[in-house]
């Protein structure tokens, strides 16, 4: 009686698994995609960054186009969001404030980049400039629906630019650019990391589960 | 009047224009609603004509006037409706009987119809929903990945439609792509991966939108990168790696790739693939193992997303590779062709190997080395030959050896082929060798035989009467029991021989004959007839040759016919060349032709004809030699009648002749008792003497008288006489063999042929006589001629005539015109002449008459002077000789007593005679 009891109970549980764990996972499942989608999308941001600031350095021209250049940051490239926090206070951060972090970083650099975009003599800079600005555009985006998926509110939309004045001379002007580009790189080393590490956060184990009870 | 009509309906309408004119410069009189319509197919359609007022005063016109018409058809009445004075309306039920323009016109007057106002309709339909959207990144270049997406488009709407590719992003949207030329595909140059991107179509027209369902996708994952370049192939340290090197055009961040690497030998067209677990990471090079030494190799590899989301990329341009050379893995194939005329004590041995295939010999063969020892004494010494060829001659003393060939490229030798030539092929050999044909293959098979065999070879050539059998050879492994020969040609006929080769020895060769295909003979068998008899016929053939024959000569078949008989038919066995027709008829044309058949069909050699023989083997001598031997036999038994009967005869034919001495003429001369010895051989009285009796009586001139009324009934009988021969052989004719039986056999139809016989050789005689020696006693001779026999029994006959000087004139002067050269003078004096001749001119004169004859002796004439004893001569020496010669000597006597009564007829009658 007992065994037949057990029997059939755990032929119900085992019928209801499909049906529960599917639903209950469909959000689940689509988070641990967009996170690593928006990590691949980081990797692939910041391998375009490589090869699109090696060229804009050298459009810039000496010293910019220097390996070892390494300027002083000067007060006016502030408004420039700066990634060099130190790493352990970024990695207390809550997942939350850092997506955050993140996406008002990248909303604020994408309307500085697309000022540059307008700036930018060669039409092949130009080019890439806008397709690394419509890539980078659709990573905000996509920490944005990483942020939604997993609950947390959209910060407010990204500040109006400050109100900074253009640089005054060339010099300066192609410095803030210098500067733009060494954040943006940054920011996607650092958004990669965290990337990964909301990766592993967030369970394949569901994903693993749910694979399991489609082959049942 | 009909063109007056038109003037004033053109009058009145310039009227109705310049009043629109005056209304305004574009009002009309009228106008339609709803102005140029797009509508749906199938749908219905209301128009209104709406009729300006001012017109309606001027024309007098109201709506209740109008007419809708499309294009030049008036539309039915039934779909009108006045819906007040200046508004008509007209509605289809189905605009697909719409065409344009619809008009509207007005009957002013009711006559003349004028034209208000028109408008344009178009029919079409709203576009349907865009199916099947599907999209694809084509990677053009490192950094440029357009989009192409395909749809759809739905049925044909005949009205403008515009399709565009939407796209967008969660929360943000780019510009539409508007395709061009096309309706089922747009491009979107520039695309972004790692975001979802929604994608839709839309499509729209006059008559409505609509849009696909969206597609939501990454387009990284919809990508078919360009694939891998720079592809380069090195050989690795083995012979059989080869390591691939290439460059990828897609960057791992972007994507990473796994890879397809396929590769095939050169010349070959299947292609390998490396297992794609082993290239399922992402990587620019591999090494391909597991591949034949010194061989070339072709390569091509494509790739993919390494998740297999996507598509694979197209296959990289081939680049070819060579492995490095390998020991070759075995020893060529040995084998031995030992001369048939060799001496007793050595041998020439052929030892031939195989050049080992491609995938043994593992690079190029340099030389091979080849041993050869005599196993039958230890101590010889082992003998060594380096060869580049693949072969070697030699010259060995009887014994059994032992060959070794190995082959040695670069990287080393082949293990050896070993062959054991043995003094003799002692073994057992296979058993129920055959053949089978497969296809463009020659199957041989063989049961094999008792005892382990190490391998077989199997030695086949083109058997040809052409050329001599070059021997083609292949070996087999000892425990098959059959193999495929190839390069076999159809047709032609290969001799097989099976070897099995025993570790201490050799089996002998088992040898069977076949062809991998069979045809009819190229030609037929040339039939000949080697003797025709009466019934049968030998016919004889040679053998096709082997290159005619294209087959195994089942068995030949004789075709043979007479020229309007039924075909016979027989079939011969093959082996044989000759066969005897029998039952033919006799003396008939046959028509003979033989056809040589194999599996596969015949055909005929030439017609030969020959005719048989009338008669059989003997046939003709059975029939002559008994007609011969019965025609002896008559001829003896007439020969023995007449000599049974010869009294008769002689009394019917030859009666006696009377004794000239005894006549009563000799009375007138005075040589009388001189001719009383005739008997007794005087020489005054020689057979001259006889003939110049006839002279004598030749003394008559008047020969053209004795012709007319004698000598016509003899005409014929002259004729044959006269052409038969000459005086002297007349004499011969008429003697022994012919005149005897003409004699029997004429007795009896008159008298007449019997004395022209005898008569003639009386005249004969004397004329021969006459001209040859010199007569003697004419008038006596005369007398005792056979007329004189004749007078005796017909007396009465001759008396009736006998008076007849005339008559007796006539037949001398036929005698002697005969001698009308040499007979000037009279024949008296002639006859004198006779008795001066000399005894040896006598002597030729018998002889000359018996010449002809017999081989009568010359001394039986010499004997006979007496005129009797020659006629009797001439008569009968042939059969009886000299024993005829009493009896005529008896007869004279007889015949002198009557003698003087006939004598004078008698002339007359042999005067008929004469002519000859």
């Amino acid at each position: 009686g007992d065994s037949w009891g057990i029997f059939t109970f755990l032929c119900a549980a085992l019928c209801n698994l499909p049906a529960l764990p599917a639903l209950n996972c469909s959000e689940e499942l689509g988070t641990s995609q967009s996170i690593q989608q928006t990590y691949d999308l980081t990797r692939y941001l910041e391998h375009q960054l490589r090869t699109l600031a090696g060229t804009y350095l050298n459009y810039l021209g000496p010293p910019f186009n220097e390996p070892d250049f390494n300027p002083p940051r000067l007060a006016r490239a502030e408004r420039v969001p700066s990634a060099t926090v130190d790493l352990d206070l970024w990695r207390g951060l809550t997942d939350n404030a850092r997506l955050a972090a993140n996406y008002r970083a990248y909303s604020r650099l994408l309307c500085y980049l697309r000022v540059l975009d307008g700036q930018v003599g060669t039409a092949e800079l130009r080019h890439r400039l806008a397709h690394f600005c419509a890539s980078l555009q659709g990573l905000v985006l996509s920490i944005g629906g990483v942020m939604s998926s997993l609950g947390y509110p959209l910060p407010a939309g990204p500040p109006a630019p400050p109100g900074a004045p253009p640089a005054s001379n060339d010099f300066l002007k192609k410095m803030d650019d210098f500067w733009l580009l060494k954040e943006l790189q940054t920011w996607l080393w650092r958004s990669a990391k965290d990337f990964n590490r909301l990766k592993k956060k967030v369970p394949p184990a569901v994903v693993t589960l749910r694979l399991e009870a489609r082959g049942f | 009047m009909f063109s007056r009509w038109n003037w004033v309906a053109c009058g009145f309408c310039l009227l109705l224009n310049i009043c629109s004119l005056e209304g305004g410069l574009v009002q009309s009189c009228g106008h339609i609603i709803p102005e140029s319509p797009v509508l749906a197919l199938g749908s219905n359609f209301t128009a209104l004509c709406i009729l300006n007022e001012s017109c309606l005063d001027f024309g007098n016109i109201y709506a209740s006037q109008i007419i809708w018409k499309i294009k030049n058809r008036v539309v039915p009445k039934e779909q009108y409706r006045e819906i007040n004075r200046t508004v008509s309306s007209v509605t289809f039920n189905d605009t697909s009987s719409l065409a344009t323009p619809l008009t509207c016109n007005i009957l002013a007057d009711g006559q003349f119809e004028q034209n208000i106002y028109g408008i344009t309709i178009t029919v079409g339909l709203p576009p349907e929903k865009p199916k099947n959207l599907s999209c694809i990144v084509h990677q053009l270049s490192q950094l440029t990945y357009p989009m192409t997406c395909t749809w759809n488009p739905g049925r044909h709407t005949f009205l403008d439609t515009q399709f565009r590719l939407k796209y967008r992003w969660a929360r943000e949207s780019f510009p539409d792509c508007i395709p061009t030329d096309v309706n089922n595909s747009c491009t979107i140059p520039d695309i972004h991966f790692f975001v979802n991107l929604e994608i839709w179509v839309e499509a729209a027209n006059a008559l409505g939108k609509a849009e696909s369902d969206p597609l939501v996708l990454d387009p990284i994952d919809i990508v078919k990168p360009l694939s891998p370049h720079n592809l380069s192939v090195n050989s690795g340290i083995l012979p059989t790696v080869l390591k691939l090197s290439w460059e990828n055009r897609i960057s791992d961040p972007v994507m990473k790739l796994k890879f397809n690497i396929r590769y095939r030998i050169a010349g070959d067209t299947n292609w390998m693939e490396v297992p794609p677990e082993d290239t399922a990471s992402p990587r620019t090079s591999f090494s391909v193992q597991g591949l034949r030494p010194y061989t070339e190799y072709v390569f091509s590899i494509r790739c993919m997303k390494e998740d297999g989301v996507g598509y694979w990329s197209d296959w990289s341009e081939e680049k070819t590779g060579i492995t490095t050379e390998d020991k070759p893995s075995k020893g060529p194939p040995l084998w031995r062709i030992i001369d048939a005329c060799h001496s007793a004590a050595f041998w020439t041995v052929h030892l031939i190997w195989k050049a080992l295939k491609p995938y043994e010999a593992n690079g190029v063969i340099l030389q091979y080395e080849l041993t050869v020892r005599d196993k039958s004494s230890l101590s010889s010494p082992l003998e060594k030959f380096n060869v580049t060829s693949t072969n070697l001659t030699l010259q060995l003393p009887n014994g059994t050896y032992e060959v070794t060939v190995i082959a040695r490229n670069s990287a080393g030798a082949s293990p050896p082929s070993v062959l054991l030539i043995p003094a003799s092929n002692s073994k057992a050999p296979v058993k129920n060798l055959r053949t089978l044909p497969k296809y463009d293959k020659l199957w041989v098979g063989w049961t094999a035989p008792n005892s382990y065999v190490l391998k077989y070879v199997i030695e086949w050539c083109l058997v040809s009467s052409r050329s001599d059998c070059i021997i083609e050879w292949q070996t087999a492994l000892g425990d098959v029991q059959g193999i495929d020969l190839k390069g076999i040609k159809p047709f032609k006929c290969y001799l097989i021989t099976v070897y099995p080769l025993y570790a201490d020895g050799q089996g002998s060769g088992q040898s069977v004959k076949a062809y991998l295909k069979q045809d009819r003979p190229s030609k037929g068998p040339t039939v000949q007839t080697k003797k025709v008899g009466k019934a049968e016929a030998v016919l004889t053939w040679n053998h096709l040759t082997v290159d005619e024959q294209n087959g195994f000569i089942r068995n030949y078949t004789i075709l043979y016919k007479t020229i309007d008989g039924n075909e016979t038919v027989v079939t011969v066995d093959p082996s044989k060349t000759e066969y005897t027709l029998s039952s033919l008829t006799s003396d008939t044309l046959y028509t003979v032709r033989m056809m040589a058949s194999t599996d596969n069909g015949s055909r005929s050699g030439p017609d030969f004809t020959f005719t048989t023989q009338k008669f059989g083997k003997g046939e003709i001598e059975a029939i002559v030699v008994p007609v011969c031997l019965a025609f002896l036999l008559i001829v003896l038994l007439a020969v023995l009648f007449c000599f049974n009967k010869r009294d008769l005869i002689k009394k019917h034919i030859w009666p006696m002749v009377p004794d000239p001495s005894k006549s009563n003429i000799a009375q007138w001369s005075p040589q009388v008792p001189a001719k009383h010895n005739f008997s007794s051989k005087d020489q005054m009285y020689p057979e001259g003497s006889f003939t110049d009796v006839s002279v004598v009586e030749i003394e008559a001139d008047d020969k053209k008288s004795f012709s007319e009324q004698d000598l016509k009934p003899f005409d014929l009988l002259k004729k044959e006489k006269s052409t038969s021969e000459g005086h002297s052989s007349g004499i011969g004719g008429s003697s022994c063999m012919s005149s005897p039986r003409q004699s029997v056999s004429d007795s009896d139809d008159g008298e007449t042929t019997q004395n022209t016989s005898s008569t003639v050789q009386y005249s004969t005689v004397v004329l021969n006589g006459y001209r040859d020696q010199t007569p003697v006693q004419v008038f006596s001779r005369s007398e005792s001629t056979q007329p004189l026999l004749d007078s005796e029994e017909r007396s009465e006959d001759h008396t009736g005539e006998g008076d007849s000087t005339a008559e007796r004139q006539q037949y001398f002067r036929q005698n002697g015109g005969q001698d009308e050269t040499n007979a000037d003078r009279p024949c008296f004096e002639r006859t004198k002449q006779i008795t001066h001749a000399n005894e040896g001119d006598l002597v030729g004169f018998v002889q000359l008459q018996i010449a002809g004859q017999s081989s009568q002796p010359l001394g039986l004439g010499m004997e006979k002077n007496t005129q009797e004893a020659a006629l009797s001569n001439v008569l009968q020496a042939s059969t009886e000789g000299q024993t005829v010669r009493p009896e005529t000597v008896e007869e004279n006597p007889l015949s002198v007593d009557e003698m003087p009564k006939s004598y004078l007829p008698q002339t007359v009658r042999q005067g008929g005679y004469m002519p000859q």
